[in-house]
């Protein structure tokens, strides 16, 4: 079985572990692929980070993605136009406005945290329902939980699974990340899914949630950023145009 | 002066179902059981409670602590199998070091979890 850890820090995103630490802890962990979420700065900083992860990846046999969160609809906005540079388009949820945003945004394949320092869930049937519609998955952190404790982890654990309990509900599609910043905060897939099994999700659920809901949105991406790739649904066959 | 008299041992169907849970320690420096120990017991017990925790039937085996391997072995019951993992991820720091748990199986028996 192949497991993925879409959201990740490295140090060059407010991180304390470099690429190759937090990739090889991974790897020993039983991670087929993890992501990097960094934040965009500009297009050289793009092509740095590009770079660095072809030295991790070289170094680590894993496979690495590049993922930029988004933390202001303006960043949502220049990465939605940059979006066949990077893999993967997450966006750092919280704020009412920014759950909104990323449901609503068929571009977007992860929304992160969305009850993060709020006194709610952050997510309702309307966002739901859209991003089931666009395929926007909702993240389940590990680290918020990690780090929290008494009352505050208590209260994040009902939020989370009050956002599970409905996206089961909408179908909208659930993702198990870390959220490790460090290479001591990724956790065991079988530890995430064991944690994911106590805020409401079936066992077959949690699978999915760690393995075939990031397969198929890396597979989607590799889809998306191939040169016959239209709109979903819609492609270019070369034979027929030759013809 | 009476003595007490051992109880039938139970016929198999009666006897709660165990498990084992095989797992090693990702840390910094090597780890000491003693704080392994005391940790597991004291994050259980928070995220978990005292009437939580005394479902579980959970024991640390000590003697099949390895020192050298940073390897140990949780007993528990069966349906209490996926809340030791999730406390598990939990545990941040041994003693002075960070850690990170890989759990290594899951098994019915001390045999069967291959630990040689």
């Amino acid at each position: 079985m192949k497991f993925f850890d879409l959201h990740v820090h490295s140090a060059f995103s407010g991180g304390t572990s470099s690429l190759e630490q937090l990739a090889s802890t991974a790897k020993e962990l039983g991670y087929t692929g993890i992501c990097f979420a960094e934040y965009f700065q500009n297009e050289n900083q793009l092509k740095k980070l590009k770079e660095e992860i072809a030295k991790a990846s070289r170094n680590v046999a894993i496979e690495i993605y590049l993922g930029f969160e988004a933390r202001s609809p303006n960043e949502l906005h220049r990465l939605v136009e940059r979006r066949k540079m990077f893999d993967i388009l997450l966006v750092q949820g919280g704020n009412l406005k920014m759950n909104r945003l990323a449901c609503e945004t068929p571009e977007v394949d992860i929304l992160t945290h969305p009850e993060n320092n709020r006194n709610d869930s952050g997510l309702n049937q309307v966002l739901l329902k859209s991003a089931a519609k666009n395929n926007v998955a909702i993240e389940v952190n590990f680290r918020e939980i990690l780090l929290a404790s008494k009352r505050t982890r208590n209260s994040i654990i009902r939020h989370v699974s009050n956002n599970v309990r409905l996206a089961k509900k909408f179908h909208a599609p659930i993702i198990l990340c870390s959220g490790g910043i460090s290479h001591f905060e990724l956790r065991d897939p079988q530890i995430m899914m064991s944690m994911a099994n106590q805020l409401g999700l079936k066992p077959n659920e949690t699978k999915d949630a760690i393995s075939r809901i990031p397969e198929n949105i890396i597979k989607q991406i590799k889809e998306k950023k191939s040169e016959k790739w239209i709109m979903p649904g819609v492609r270019i066959r070369w034979n027929n145009i030759k013809n | 002066m009476e003595q007490y008299k051992k109880l039938k041992i139970l016929s198999p169907t009666l006897r709660e179902k165990e498990r084992y849970i095989s797992f090693k320690i990702i840390s910094e420096e090597p780890v000491v059981y003693s704080d392994l120990e005391s940790v597991i017991w004291s994050t259980l017990l928070e995220f978990y409670g005292e009437l939580g925790m005394s479902q579980m039937s959970l024991r640390i085996v000590k003697n099949l602590y390895n020192e050298n391997g940073q390897t140990s072995v949780i007993k528990c019951n069966n349906k209490s199998v996926p809340k030791v993992i999730a406390g598990l991820g939990l545990i941040t720091r041994l003693g002075e070091s960070r850690v990170v748990f890989k759990i290594l199986k899951v098994s019915g028996t001390i045999k069967s979890l291959n630990l040689k």
